[in-house]
């Protein structure tokens, strides 16, 4: 059975065969034998050659961590990422252009009005999370189309905060 | 002894003072915000009581919600932990003419010392060295810039009510002082409801080496050795440890000596920490008081064998001390590392929500003082310390491989921690010889992105994944569609079908 997803952002290509109580894997770069024995919901036991390892794996929406001795992984469905993944250069303008927050927190200021030219690294807003504040810095020269938000809004992870344009 | 201790806190440190709350056998409230009703505390405690909305002004720094809530159930006393209300001189001041006992220092002496300005004053004439600095707060731009100019940049804006990191900025030049006074009272504001901020000379490249102090109410005063806390980010500690590399016998006695001074010349009761800075040349000034148990307080206890919070617990009982200065000593050595939620590869943004997997180290010689469990929120509204852990060992090297051993077993899923940034602190040479100073991390782990991982566990994860039920594709190449239901059970399951 052969999958593909992403792995801290990578594309990772990976088959398993299945032969009595052992699996055979391929990742491209290595092939080897596993033994794995799922322990409880979300741990794994896998024992390659003499070395024994213990996963744990919890998944969230379209997302799965997964911990390894001491190494923990972000495992993505390759569609979940299209944006950055195939999206190019569109993609990228688009993510310059539309502010986004960059953690769940608390707008507590926003330092521009809409129409408002700007420059580039200029303070756009300001989200607290946790008494830590963030600055939002503008990454272009430009003008503010619109603001999507207001002080004291409680914002979530990637939730828009303003959009900008380059000057007509 | 109290019969009922309320505890006004949450996260870790109520967790903390609940167990000692059950080991001396007396009855733990806890109060909790409507953002922590599945808090560790709040399942811990003996009893919760609801005091508000999630933000903190409105729960857990409502002091006539708090005196309210310690009435209704009963409590003889409150402990209000680190930070929040612990070092609020009228909170204190509230307590005893409630008649219910505050479990810290009394109201006069925190008013001293919580008033960075009068105790400088007031070390300055005990003859207990200061760091040049301001007379008093912040009171226009204009008195600030003429300030900074006389003691000279780079200069410190420093919050006056309290520590932690919090309100404080470094000013290398004129024209950041405005912004950076701002951003300070904004911040001093909302963590201390107080925006009084001054400026301080700013010491390059000290050690951070305070000295936990204890006095009880019949004028009896100790002090428990020395904790150096130069491992900081954002002026924040984030490694401590005991005892200090930088210290010999005789600089320990003297620094000590000078703690309980400045202990006694404040009229001070109860735990509290002197806090020195330490210049490469082994002269020390007098930082501040930490009017309240400290966060890294464990690294104490497990170097002189102490029981703090027990301490603090009988001290406020009336009790008085069972031990004397000689009587105490340093054996091992302890570390601690504070356990953020915060992102260490994405510029240590704050990282709230769920906690999906969750696996504390344990062994010989390793404590974990922990606000959190599988399952649990970590909201925004609150600090970002989700633990700690603490190891001890007969020596520093010993402590460092048993930190660096812990922090590989201990598993977080779901919100980015601060785990993998203080493994490389923990193995970095320089800290492994002992060479610390505030300014280690941005020496020696500037623009910090992480380890290489290894191409074997790679290979291990992605076979998890795979296992778990990760997107499958039915030929090399091509995709397949939405991925089916995702548990190592359904998932085994079909491969067997398919055979």
């Amino acid at each position: 059975m052969d999958y593909e997803f992403l792995m801290d952002n990578a594309l990772c290509r990976i088959s398993l065969d299945r032969k009595e109580n052992l699996y055979f894997v391929s990742d491209g770069e290595r092939e080897f034998t596993a033994d794995i024995q799922p322990v409880a919901d979300g741990v794994l036991s896998i024992k390659v050659g003499r070395k024994s390892f213990l996963a744990y794996i919890a998944r969230d929406k379209g997302k799965r961590y997964v911990s390894i001795d001491g190494q923990n992984y972000i495992v993505k469905e390759p569609a979940a990422d299209a944006g950055g993944f195939e999206g190019g250069e569109a993609g990228a303008q688009e993510d310059m252009l539309l502010i986004k927050a960059p953690m769940p927190g608390k707008v507590i200021k926003i330092n521009v009005g809409e129409n408002e030219e700007i420059r580039k690294n200029q303070t756009l807003a300001i989200v607290e999370a946790m008494k830590m504040e963030n600055e939002i810095k503008s990454s272009i020269d430009g003008v503010v189309k619109k603001i999507f938000v207001k002080t004291g809004d409680l914002v979530d992870s990637e939730k828009p905060l303003i959009e900008l344009d380059f000057k007509s | 002894m109290f019969k009922k201790i309320l505890i006004a806190n949450r996260g870790e440190i109520a967790v903390r003072i609940i167990k000692a709350c059950r080991e001396m056998g007396i009855q733990a409230a806890a109060v909790y915000s409507e953002a922590d009703r599945s808090g560790l505390h709040v399942i811990s405690a003996d009893e919760a009581y609801c005091i508000g909305p999630a933000p903190a002004i409105e729960s857990y720094l409502d002091v006539d919600r708090i005196i309210e809530t310690a009435r209704e159930s009963g409590a003889d006393a409150i402990h209000p932990g680190y930070g929040f209300l612990a070092e609020n001189a009228a909170f204190a001041r509230r307590c005893e003419e409630e008649n219910i006992v505050f479990i810290g220092p009394n109201s006069k002496a925190m008013d001293l010392v919580g008033d960075k300005i009068r105790s400088r004053q007031t070390m300055d004439k005990a003859g207990i060295p200061i760091i040049p600095g301001m007379q008093g707060v912040h009171k226009s731009l204009e008195d600030c810039e003429k300030e900074a100019e006389r003691i000279g940049y780079p200069v410190m804006i420093k919050a006056s009510a309290g520590g932690g990191g919090k309100g404080m900025r470094i000013c290398y030049e004129e024209a950041n002082l405005k912004s950076g006074l701002e951003a300070g009272m904004r911040e001093a504001k909302s963590a201390f409801g107080d925006e009084s901020v001054y400026l301080e000379k700013y010491i390059e490249e000290p050690r951070h080496v305070e000295f936990q102090v204890l006095a009880d109410n019949h004028g009896n005063t100790v002090h428990l050795f020395e904790r150096e806390c130069s491992i900081q980010r954002r002026h924040q500690k984030i490694v401590e440890e005991s005892p200090s590399r930088a210290l010999d016998p005789e600089l320990r006695a003297h620094m000590g000596e000078t703690a309980k001074k400045v202990i006694n010349v404040s009229g001070y009761n109860n735990a509290g920490t002197v806090e020195f800075l330490l210049d490469e040349n082994k002269k020390f000034y007098f930082l501040e008081v930490n009017a309240r148990l400290q966060v890294e307080h464990p690294v104490t206890e497990l170097v002189t064998g102490i029981d703090l919070v027990h301490q603090q617990i009988r001290v406020a009982a009336g009790e008085k001390l069972a031990f004397e200065q000689g009587s105490l000593e340093q054996k091992g050595h302890a570390i601690e590392c504070r356990i953020y939620a915060e992102d260490p590869f994405n510029n240590f943004l704050p990282s709230a929500g769920k906690v999906l997997f969750f696996k504390e180290p344990r062994g010989p010689g390793v404590r974990h003082d922990c606000g959190i469990y599988q399952g649990s929120d970590v909201p925004i509204f609150y600090d970002p310390i989700l633990a700690k852990l603490i190891v001890w060992a007969e020596n520093r090297d010993l402590a460092c491989k048993r930190m660096t051993c812990a922090l590989d077993d201990y598993v977080i899923l779901g919100i980015q921690t601060t785990i993998d940034f203080l493994k490389d602190v923990i193995g970095h040479p320089q800290f492994r010889a002992g060479n610390t100073t505030t300014h280690f991390i941005n020496k020696n782990l500037q623009g910090w992105q992480g380890k290489e991982k290894t191409p074997e566990t790679r290979g291990i994860a992605a076979l998890a994944a795979a296992f778990d039920g990760a997107r499958r594709t039915f030929a090399p190449g091509t995709r397949a569609g939405p991925a089916e239901a995702p548990t190592p059970w359904s998932a085994l399951g079909k491969w067997r079908l398919g055979e």
